[in-house]
């Protein structure tokens, strides 16, 4: 993966794949902490503990119908936030849902650029229509804070039977989370 | 900034516009998102498609993403799906591949056979 919002995105397909209804996006960018965090939570299927621990490795996958049993997605995340000195958690509980912490080092080299947040937000919104998002994006610096915060179930309220993908919807998500993404100064993190 | 008034504007839009044509989805377009997929560039794929439908103002085409499906080699692989018809999965999808499915199969109804990896289910 080239950026983190990369991985983002495939997180956001296993939360999807694991049938959660509501995935809630915390991203925090901290430059008096020196850390960029990522908070995944979904109310999905969950794991048992052994799952768990298989979903770290690289040679486990939950997709029973494959011939080549890998599953890159998880262990490539924890590689590179580990990578940069940061930290990678899963906590899950079957039948609850699952919440994924991914800690980078926010000055180290080897840090992942984070990429295009916007177009890994728009896709997976526009993408899962069923699923409600909750993305929140808080930015620190010099004792200042600025939040931003989005989500999918207001606008599906408002929208009525009107689909997401309705052009104008589109658009209207899409200049929402550009604003929202320089209000908090996350577009060249 | 965006309201939600703003929403509220869309959406008598939107149920003017079907009254008038109906509220069919025509066309559903699967973009393959699973892990391999995106290492390969789906998500400038599907972002280009909702770029296109928002360009185009095509309003009976309907956009998600699933995980993968198996076709590991050829990702980003894309899935074309029109009701009384066979599905058509498109491979090694781009931004530039995926604006001439648009245009040619979304829009015109003709396949885009150069692109094709594999029809039916």
């Amino acid at each position: 993966m080239q950026d983190i919002s990369l991985h983002l995105l495939d997180i956001i397909e296993n939360s999807v794949r694991a049938g959660a209804k509501c995935i809630r996006i915390r991203i925090i960018n901290d430059a008096q902490e020196n850390v960029l965090r990522f908070i995944i939570e979904d109310d999905g299927c969950g794991m048992d503990s052994e799952t768990l621990a298989m979903a770290q490795d690289p040679f486990y996958t939950s997709k029973e119908d494959r011939i080549k049993k890998v599953g890159l997605g998880i262990p490539l995340f924890k590689q590179n936030a580990e990578l940069c000195n940061g930290n990678f958690s899963i906590t899950s509980e079957p039948c609850l849902g699952t919440v994924l912490k991914a800690d980078f080092e926010k000055d180290n080299i080897d840090r992942l650029p984070l990429g295009n947040l916007k177009d890994t937000l728009l896709g997976a919104i526009i993408g899962h229509q069923d699923v409600d998002f909750y993305v929140n994006l808080i930015s620190r610096d010099k004792g200042k804070e600025q939040s931003f915060h989005f989500d999918t179930e207001a606008i599906k309220v408002e929208l009525g039977d009107i689909p997401l993908t309705y052009p104008d919807v589109i658009e209207y998500i899409e200049q929402s989370l550009i604003e929202g993404i320089q209000n908090t100064n996350m577009e060249d993190v | 900034m965006k309201t939600l008034a703003d929403l509220k504007k869309i959406r008598e839009k939107a149920q003017e516009e079907m009254k008038l044509r109906g509220s069919n989805v025509r066309i559903k377009i699967v973009v393959g998102m699973g892990t391999s997929g995106i290492a390969m560039g789906a998500r400038e794929v599907m972002k280009t498609f909702l770029e296109e439908i928002s360009q185009r103002n095509l309003t009976d085409v309907l956009v998600t993403q699933t995980g993968e499906k198996g076709l590991s080699s050829m990702e980003p692989v894309v899935d074309v799906i029109e009701e009384g018809k066979e599905k058509i999965t498109y491979g090694n999808m781009t931004p530039e591949k995926v604006k001439k499915v648009v245009v040619e199969h979304i829009v015109n109804g003709r396949i885009v056979s150069d692109y094709v990896v594999s029809t039916g289910s």
